[in-house]
């Protein structure tokens, strides 16, 4: 029998609906779950979805692609592909299971959330589609690096990274609560439909498959591009809600864009970026991610804002110039501090891969060359406890990435510095102007306390670098280290040299201070370092020993030594050497900022 | 090209086939094709389209348009979709 076509009947069956009389309209469909704001409640109904579906249509195709994405598993199980694979690669792919796997999961309830509160029977049908897709991601996600469980257990991250402390998960949750949970489903759908998933899962999905191929790592690049196939269609739930808002209240819409565009960027630039330039092996690059990001966001995103009456956001010149260094600048901080990732970062910054990097980002090695160069000395020289972290940095009251790392050294427009913002008598710092300004419109639900505040709190203890890992969850036996065993950094003529050794991480103190002195934490910024770092020093300290304390976490580190003195500036004014702390007028959380004498 | 617009498709044995579709059913606009490997993205100023019928001769063999949803990791521009045809286009034609 033949069946009559879909769209004769289609918007008769979805539209179903019925008028309320038992209960209000605000009883079952609440303001602060649905956030119509300006828009009235009969608009809701010209809401269509351009990507229909039919649920005996999302049946068979899920069951299709399904099928062809376990049966490419089931082969390669078999084979020694997987043993093949560039152990830089394969954090790609440990990194991706662990900062995303629960993410899906966490989007399968922003689905359900818009599945019951979505203010069109339209856009709640599609909605529910969705929430299956993100079961599927999930799902997926976690089967296929179960089966790696028992080659490597980093892989138990894919289940368990989520559900700890460890610094690039808070950031994640950070984002991704803002994103999903804590909104009303208007934002819900702008936030994660429209613009995460129609901008930037395309980049970790799509645009990393292409890396993956090349990299023989099929299996990955079948599933990730898989998934997407089902973000390309429930991801079409935002453009309608979008329209509605922008006929009704364009600056709200212009808003949501603008700060979840934002907060995206920055996760990228610790997930996506590294993945990209330096872990994927160089001879399998296809591009790098500023070009990956050009052609997805810069290019498509930004074509698609404009198609909707959109702007670019305020910030936008930031974030193209951030292109060029955000991501050094984080996988720099993720290889130093590489003990508290579940991966293997690989260093990426071989003579051939330095080559490659100054080809695709002239300033490069300008920036980030320096840096290196004194890490690169060390491990030759077997300084390897100079090679690993002693403190912390300070974190993004938004971001939660490391203050510094959204900009670079010597770099005039975008420097190393924080951002402050006392607010309440309390200080807060930021990596940039834009998660300052979203952090103040947005901060009655964006009050996540950083690494650094829960340490300073006492929330974690010991208050030790071993403390601290183990309160990030990070056992001994999934802390990361150098993917290549260091190798990448040793010159011809050291090759002989035996295996260099990791010396472990240092059980250093943060606390307590000795009788009668008061501990003052410090947002330490030194002369061309990267990041702004914990420094603890104390009250009785003079000046000239705090400086010393910050230098000794950067100097010889990533700074090479000079035969110069010490310099202190607080608020822009040089503080003398021989007055106390207590004296200068140093307080705790207060930018302390640390270079040479001229 | 100041408006591209089109598919993305994943890797699969009947991408040549469905671009080979596309290219028929746009006879008056230029289509841009760039194979990344796992990917690849076709374009079109400012709308493209493609038919179930151009797609079944090209594949030589039936093809419901729900499964296009197989092969197609992303697009560009904005989706229209029947049983018959699908369409990518720009909706804002100042954008």
């Amino acid at each position: 029998m033949a069946r009559m076509a879909r769209e004769k009947w289609y918007d008769i069956a979805r539209d179903l609906d019925w008028e309320l009389t038992y209960v209000d309209y605000e009883a079952v469909f609440p303001e602060w779950m649905c956030g119509q704001g300006k828009v009235p409640r009969e608009a809701w109904a010209k809401w269509d979805e351009p990507y229909k579906v039919t649920y005996p249509e999302y049946v068979a195709t899920q069951r299709e692609k399904e099928t062809g994405a376990y049966s490419v598993k089931a082969v390669l199980q078999k084979s020694r592909v997987f043993d093949q694979l560039d152990e830089g690669w394969k954090s790609v792919a440990k990194q991706h299971f662990g900062a995303v796997a629960l993410v899906e999961d966490l989007a399968a309830y922003a689905e359900l959330r818009m599945a019951r509160f979505g203010l069109s029977p339209a856009w709640r049908n599609m909605a529910t589609f969705g929430a299956l897709d993100e079961t599927r991601h999930t799902q997926i996600s976690l089967y296929f690096p179960h089966e790696l469980l028992g080659k490597d257990p980093q892989y138990d991250w894919a289940h368990k990274a989520y559900q700890t402390n460890e610094w690039a998960i808070i950031a994640a949750r950070a984002t991704f609560d803002g994103m999903m949970m804590n909104p009303n489903v208007v934002d819900v759908a702008v936030q994660l439909p429209f613009t995460f998933e129609t901008g930037f899962t395309n980049v970790q999905f799509v645009a990393l498959s292409a890396d993956a191929l090349e990299s023989g790592d099929i299996n990955f690049a079948n599933m990730i591009s898989s998934i997407q196939t089902d973000e390309a269609r429930h991801s079409q739930q935002g453009g309608p809600t979008l329209e509605i808002l922008v006929e009704h209240d364009p600056r709200r819409a212009q808003w949501i864009i603008d700060k979840t565009f934002w907060v995206s960027a920055r996760l990228f630039s610790v997930l996506t970026g590294p993945a990209m330039d330096y872990y994927t092996p160089l001879q399998t690059r296809k591009q790098s991610y500023k070009e990956f990001m050009q052609e997805w966001i810069a290019g498509q995103f930004l074509d698609q804002l404009r198609d909707y009456g959109l702007k670019k956001p305020w910030y936008w010149d930031e974030f193209m110039a951030g292109l060029d260094t955000w991501h050094h600048s984080l996988h720099l901080g993720v290889w130093y501090w590489r003990p508290t990732v579940w991966w293997k970062p690989q260093g990426g910054v071989s003579p051939e891969e330095r080559d490659w990097l100054h080809d695709k980002y002239p300033q490069w090695e300008q920036q980030f060359g320096p840096i290196w160069n004194v890490i690169t000395g060390n491990i030759n020289d077997n300084r390897m406890e100079l090679t690993l972290p002693e403190t912390l940095p300070w974190l993004c009251n938004l971001c939660h990435l490391p203050i510094g790392t959204a900009g670079s050294p010597h770099n005039e427009k975008y420097p190393v510095r924080s951002y402050p913002l006392t607010y309440n008598g309390y200080a807060y710092h930021f990596c940039s102007r834009p998660c300052r300004q979203i952090w103040w419109e947005d901060r009655d639900t964006l009050r996540d306390p950083t690494v650094i505040e829960r340490l300073l709190g006492g929330e974690i203890q010991p208050p030790t670098f071993e403390g601290i890992l183990a309160w990030m969850g990070l056992t001994p036996d999934v802390r990361g280290d150098d993917a290549y065993g260091y190798r990448w950094a040793r010159k011809p003529q050291s090759e002989n040299r035996p295996e260099t050794q990791d010396p472990g991480v240092q059980a250093k103190e943060f606390s307590p201070p000795p009788n009668g002195a008061q501990a003052v934490p410090v947002n330490a910024m030194f002369d061309n370092d990267f990041v702004t770092q914990l420094v603890v020093v104390l009250d009785t300290d003079t000046v000239a020993d705090a400086a010393r304390k910050v230098a000794a976490q950067v100097v010889g580190r990533r700074v090479p030594q000079r035969d110069a003195g010490l310099v202190v500036r607080l608020d822009g004014r040089v503080v003398p050497g021989d007055v106390t702390v207590a004296e200068s007028g140093v307080s705790a959380l207060d930018i302390v900022h640390v270079g040479w004498a001229q | 090209m100041s408006k591209p617009v089109g598919p993305v498709l994943r890797m699969s044995d009947d991408v040549d086939a469905i671009v080979a579709a596309i290219v028929d059913d746009n006879p008056d606009r230029e289509v841009t094709i760039v194979d990344r490997g796992a990917y690849t993205r076709v374009s079109g100023d400012g709308e493209l389209r493609v038919t179930r019928e151009s797609i079944r001769r090209h594949l030589g063999r039936d093809f419901e348009m729900r499964q296009l949803e197989n092969l197609m990791s992303a697009f560009a521009g904005r989706i229209d979709m029947t049983s018959e045809e699908v369409r990518w286009r720009l909706k804002n034609e100042s954008a």
